[in-house]
């Protein structure tokens, strides 16, 4: 059954490999460039003691580059595509399954290879993309301290590796359903665009309950430190309770709270007085400000639950597949 | 290849398939005995397809029993081994080569014949090399026929496997079949419609029309049980009382009868002749629908 | 050895022919006691006709007492069917000739001496009974 799978697909594989090839070549160029770049940056700023400014005034590498190395956000859709959708459903097209199942192999055998090899392909490539793109942005990574943001997180770590199997298996599935080549690919990239747009925008932040830091108005407040990832800020109303603004509102604000939001009495004194400012919120009936957080600590954790999460979906499709595959007439 | 043998390849008992709304085969009961090239005959969309798919294993009875070699299609690797089947659009990996396919199924069968089937390809100057994209539709067909042999089945499923050839082509490959079948332990049940390209290769018909089987039996014992009764216009209710008819012509001064027998016949006025394979199989078509022996068609009224 | 011409389209059953064949083979002298019958294999993949016709024509001329099977060997020739010796079809046939040719050249047409056969046969069958 391997000679059969490798036979099939392995023009797929030497496409992969040399696109991978070219990938890796260009990301360890330009990588150890950057991160000599970022040393000698980092001594000249500590020679001068000027390190809390760096992150504003270097600019890691080409941008050219940088969008290309975030572009690999679509590579398990990519891969979900071409080789999850055609995987069954071109062989169902085409009836050379009635060829294969009529050899002295089992369906559950002839899927089980298939299944298994393109899975592992896809998880060996996706893994290989993310650990260079990984190492190439771990000095921007230590300067701009944002591994939570959907642009550096979804495409570094082990998140890439579930996407790309749950992308594969979404592709299977479709195919083994749908029966036809493009409708499964064109079902992959809409359902796999859809989750993970619904997962990384609405349940990410959810994984663990965020770290809020409260701090009273006057007193000096803790802040969070490192790659952490900032959920929410606002005013600690008369109860205790948490009274936040969208943290990405425009506008002016005061430690997160827009300007806006403020009584309009205590507006005025944003600008020209904060500590009046202030007295005027607790005269208002606020106590403090509040900060709520994921922390850096908690960024392999994000991953690997992330992570869990799309494999549990990947198993549920293939579990999909199998049924289908085995019950269904050929 | 025992004639005599009356182990069973294949037994079916009340076989129904419905796709959707569709139903594919109603009650379908057939007996195929070992050794026989059984000829399944019957217009498109009689169910030919789906008979054979269901014998495969590759589709799912909807009720009703299939036994083949003894035991029920699974996708096993025991079954599989056994059965042969070859769909009519012959399914093969278009961007493989003759030697791919001779390699794949090298390593997908634990029984495999492949110096038989090199010298098969060979003997057809199918070389080895080449792509089949490229290859003729028959050359096609006896590729899949010699990779299905390869696998030494007892039981060969063959879905209108000629109808895609001309004629030369047609006669080598039914020839290449008998041979198989005459090297002993093969059986085979090939579908068509067209009788003519079959008959004289089958010794076992399995006549199916809209979704029923209308017969099944050994070609020998059929034409011995019907017979041809030509005599006067006149009163047949005896005769249809004592045999079952199958078909009648009346015109205004003749009847003619196709019978089943059961028994002699006995009407001096009739003249009895034998019948051939294809007007009994024209006989059987044209009833109405359904399996209803016994039922009167009137053919050629003219006064 | 003998090539067998099997026409699907003729009235006699195919089994029929073969044994039709064999016998007429035998009667002209191509084939002889001892000779070897094409094996079913070999018929069949000559003439894609079914394997079992075969045996049952095989199985006819058994019975008859002309050939045999011998295990492992093939089926043989054993006998004649009965008749006149080898040789006695040729010359008839040679004599046939030279009376067809008497016959055209007394202008008679092929019509004209197929029906003047048969009413001869005819008449020699009437002979017989009577």
């Amino acid at each position: 059954m391997t000679w059969l799978v490798w036979r099939q697909h392995r023009n797929q594989v030497y496409i992969a490999a040399a696109a991978l090839a070219v990938f890796a070549a260009l990301l360890l160029v330009t990588g150890l460039q950057i991160a000599g770049q970022y040393r000698s940056a980092r001594a000249a700023c500590a020679a001068s003691h000027s390190c809390t400014n760096l992150a504003s005034n270097l600019t890691l590498g080409s941008p050219l580059l940088s969008l290309l190395v975030t572009l690999t956000v679509v590579v398990p859709c990519l891969l979900g595509v071409f080789w999850g959708g055609p995987l069954v459903a071109r062989e169902l097209e085409t009836g050379t399954n009635q060829f294969a199942w009529m050899q002295g192999v089992s369906r559950r055998r002839w899927l089980a290879v298939k299944v298994g090899w393109v899975l592992l392909a896809a998880a060996a490539w996706a893994g290989a993309v993310s650990a260079l793109v990984t190492w190439w942005s771990s000095p921007a990574n230590a300067l701009n301290q944002q591994n939570f943001q959907p642009g550096q997180f979804d495409i570094q770590g082990i998140v890439p590796v579930g996407y790309a199997l749950f992308a594969v298996a979404l592709g299977i599935a479709a195919g083994a359903l749908i029966r036809r080549t493009v409708p499964a690919m064109a079902v992959t990239v809409a359902v796999f665009t859809f989750l993970r747009l619904v997962i990384g925008q609405d349940l990410r932040s959810h994984y663990l309950a965020a770290v809020t830091i409260i701090g009273r108005f006057g007193q000096h407040a803790r802040t969070p430190t490192g790659s952490y990832w900032l959920i929410s800020r606002g005013l600690v109303g008369r109860d205790g309770q948490l009274l936040s603004a969208p943290p990405l509102e425009s506008g002016l604000s005061v430690n997160g709270v827009p300007v806006s939001e403020m009584p309009a009495a205590c507006r005025p004194l944003a600008l020209q007085n904060p500590v009046k400012m202030l007295s005027c919120l607790t005269e208002h009936g606020y106590r403090g400000f509040f900060t709520s957080y994921q922390p850096a600590g908690r960024y392999w954790a994000f991953q690997g639950i992330e992570t869990g999460i799309y494999l549990l979906i990947a198993a549920a499709l293939i579990a999909v597949t199998a049924i289908v595959v085995l019950r269904r007439d050929a | 290849m025992m004639a005599s043998s009356d182990v069973l390849a294949v037994q079916t008992r009340g076989l129904t398939k419905r796709y959707r709304r569709v139903t594919a085969l109603r009650g379908a009961s057939i007996t195929v005995p070992e050794g026989r090239i059984s000829a399944l005959i019957g217009p498109n969309g009689a169910g030919k397809t789906t008979l054979l798919r269901l014998l495969a294993g590759l589709a799912r009875p909807g009720s009703g029993d299939v036994e083949v070699l003894g035991g029920r299609p699974a996708q096993h690797p025991s079954f599989l081994a056994n059965v042969g089947f070859l769909a009519q659009e012959i399914p093969l990996y278009r961007r493989f080569t003759v030697g791919e396919h001779v390699a794949a199924g090298a390593h997908l069968n634990s029984r495999w014949d492949g110096a038989y089937v090199r010298q098969r390809l060979a003997s057809l100057d199918i070389p080895l090399g080449q792509r089949v994209g490229a290859l003729s539709g028959g050359q096609r067909a006896q590729l899949a026929l010699s990779l299905t042999l390869a696998k030494r089945p007892r039981l060969l499923l063959l879905d209108e496997p000629v109808a895609a050839l001309d004629p030369l082509a047609r006669r080598h490959f039914l020839a290449q079949l008998a041979e198989a079948v005459a090297d002993g332990g093969l059986t085979v049940v090939l579908s068509s419609h067209l009788l003519a390209d079959l008959e004289q290769t089958c010794d076992h018909l399995i006549l199916l029309a809209a979704a029923s089987v209308q017969l099944c039996g050994d070609i020998d014992t059929l034409l011995a049980e019907h017979q041809v009764l030509i005599g006067p216009r006149k009163d047949t209710t005896a005769i249809e009382r004592d045999h079952t008819l199958v078909h009648a012509v009346r015109t205004a001064r003749q009847t003619t009868l196709l019978i089943r027998r059961s028994g002699p016949v006995i009407d001096p006025a009739f003249e009895a002749a034998d019948v051939g394979l294809e007007e009994l199989v024209l006989g059987y078509m044209s009833q109405p629908a359904g399996p209803r022996p016994g039922r009167l068609t009137t053919i050629g009224e003219q006064q | 050895m003998i090539n067998f011409r099997l026409d699907g389209r003729s009235v006699v059953p195919t089994y029929l022919q073969i044994v039709q064949q064999v016998r007429q083979a035998l009667r002209m002298g191509v084939l002889d006691v001892g000779d070897k019958l094409p094996t079913v294999r070999e018929v069949v993949a000559a003439t894609a006709v079914n394997p079992n016709t075969v045996l049952k024509a095989y199985r006819d001329l058994e019975r008859e007492g002309l050939v045999e099977p011998r295990a492992g060997h093939g089926t043989f020739v054993v006998g004649r069917p009965s008749g006149p010796p080898p040789g006695t079809h040729a010359r008839l046939a040679r004599s046939l000739a030279q009376w067809v040719h008497g016959a055209r050249e007394a202008g008679l047409d092929d019509e004209s001496i197929e029906s003047l056969l048969r009413i001869t046969l005819r008449a020699a069958a009437e002979e017989e009974t009577a």
